[in-house]
């Protein structure tokens, strides 16, 4: 730290591109692999993180009626809209993964980015229906309008209840309408979601371009593969995986479908999630 | 003569500048401000977990003859805890420092999941909506905690890794990088309290 000021003035006149020849050194790489296997296998072994959910209220386990699931939708849509905090309904039918539900669901909000980037203002209530645990992820900057013990009053105290009786809906319906009491006032918002002010035509589920020919190669080489084989597999693999985008069981079947009109898809806005929140099991 | 080995450094280092060029130093500013900013994160939510503390062991000690030993050995992690303290704005260098720090607060971890385990058998305490609410709270802190020591451990690995980068490695002992070392998972010590409660064992004391 001693040299640096003198250096800096050096950085400065010398304004020189930085090689990059890590990528040679086995010692780093090596280094590299060691540490993401300790650090981040560690806690995540055989952890699957569903990709981002195309809606806001996604029922991934077929507990809600598609009514309802579109109502509740719209509702969380709008909500983004008035206020600009992103919630997030995800059910599914369990947990991929060893690891405790608090830290999972955090890595999945986290991977979702659900919330704007700057007021970190997303929210997840994250179901497990066989595991019959839920989990209410709370972004960093919710966390003043939503703590842990509201949250956990939320899921111990009024969707536990009705969950322990099979009445998921009016569960889910209670738990979205207190989490959005808790945080609504906090921000405001402009009239539009994130994914309608990205504007881009036939978004796929936040995919972008780079991802679209990431998947365009894959989906190539699969037929080429299944072509070698003998041609089996080129109409299995091919069609579906393109359409859906990711397939592999995640896909929703219930509350995604986008027949008629005025359906509201989701796009994170790039929030963060540092664990705040609480659950419960029923 | 000294001016002339000075003026030898200088020509290396401007020679050794011009090959890395000032976007490698200027990064490395930047990964050694975010572990800084990572490590005063990491520091927030110990002492958010600290501050919990005196509020759970009162709300603990009012319930009927609750045990006495497990509540003093929280009192007295939480002492050690304090007096374990740390820079809040840099990240240690010393991996023996940090150590020291993680021992501490890991027995800190270890005294309040006995706690929560011993008040399994005071099914009254646990009744109370004081007493959820403290473990929702501190559930919450220890998820905190998890997650700002992996963003923390994630930033040291970034650093560190464009530390040793050729040739930056050449340089940074003369700019005075450090590397940092990390939080390590030691066996068992270093768990979150897992709210899992074994009824096969024994309790210390009977339901009051």
């Amino acid at each position: 730290m001693r040299n640096r000021s003198w250096s800096l003035v050096l950085g400065a006149s010398l304004g020189f591109g930085a090689w990059d020849l890590e990528l040679l050194r086995p010692r780093v790489l090596a280094a590299a692999l060691i540490f993401s296997s300790v650090f981040v296998n560690r806690a995540a072994a055989a952890e699957v993180i569903p990709p981002k959910p195309p809606a806001y209220f996604n029922d991934y386990a077929n507990v809600v009626s598609k009514e309802k699931a579109r109502a509740l939708n719209e509702k969380l849509a709008q909500f983004e809209r008035d206020t600009s905090n992103q919630v997030v309904v995800a059910v599914f039918r369990k947990m991929e993964s060893d690891s405790d539900v608090a830290g999972y669901t955090q890595r999945i909000a986290q991977s979702w980015k659900v919330g704007q980037a700057e007021k970190r203002n997303g929210a997840v209530l994250f179901v497990f229906i066989d595991d019959r645990k839920m989990f209410i992820q709370v972004g960093y900057g919710l966390e003043g309008a939503l703590p842990d013990v509201t949250a956990f009053d939320i899921t111990e105290r009024h969707v536990k209840p009705r969950f322990r009786a099979g009445d998921y809906a009016n569960g889910l319906e209670e738990g979205i309408e207190l989490i959005l009491k808790a945080i609504r006032g906090e921000y405001k918002g402009d009239g539009a979601t994130a994914q309608e002010k990205q504007r881009t035509p036939g978004a796929s589920s936040g995919c972008g371009p780079l991802g679209f020919l990431v998947m365009l190669i894959i989906v190539l080489g699969i037929i080429r593969l299944g072509r070698r084989k003998g041609g089996y597999g080129y109409t299995g693999l091919g069609g579906p995986f393109i359409s859906s985008g990711w397939g592999s069981g995640w896909s929703s079947s219930s509350s995604s479908s986008s027949s008629g009109g005025g359906f509201s898809g989701f796009s994170g806005g790039g929030g963060s999630f540092g664990g705040g929140g609480a659950g419960s099991s029923w | 003569m000294k001016t002339f080995l000075g003026f030898g450094k200088l020509v290396v280092l401007v020679s050794l500048f011009s090959l890395t060029g000032c976007g490698t130093y200027n990064r490395l500013v930047t990964l050694e401000q975010t572990v800084n900013k990572k490590w005063a994160d990491v520091q927030s939510v110990y002492q958010r977990r600290a501050d919990l503390i005196p509020n759970l062991v009162s709300t603990v000690a009012g319930a009927a003859n609750f045990e006495k030993s497990t509540l003093t050995e929280v009192t007295n992690a939480r002492a050690s805890v304090g007096q374990v303290k740390l820079d809040p704005s840099k990240a240690p260098t010393d991996a023996a420092e940090l150590e020291k720090f993680q021992k501490a607060q890991g027995q800190l971890s270890n005294a309040l999941s006995r706690l929560l385990v011993v008040s399994e058998n005071y099914p009254q305490l646990r009744a109370t909506e004081a007493f959820q609410n403290l473990q929702a709270q501190l559930e919450g802190t220890e998820n905190r905690i998890s997650v700002e020591r992996n963003n923390f451990n994630t930033a040291v690995q970034e650093y560190n890794t464009a530390l040793e980068r050729f040739p930056t490695n050449m340089l940074n002992k003369m700019f005075g990088f450090k590397p940092r070392p990390f939080f390590t998972a030691a066996a068992g010590a270093e768990k979150a309290p897992e709210v899992k409660f074994d009824f096969s064992k024994p309790g210390p004391t009977a339901t009051p």
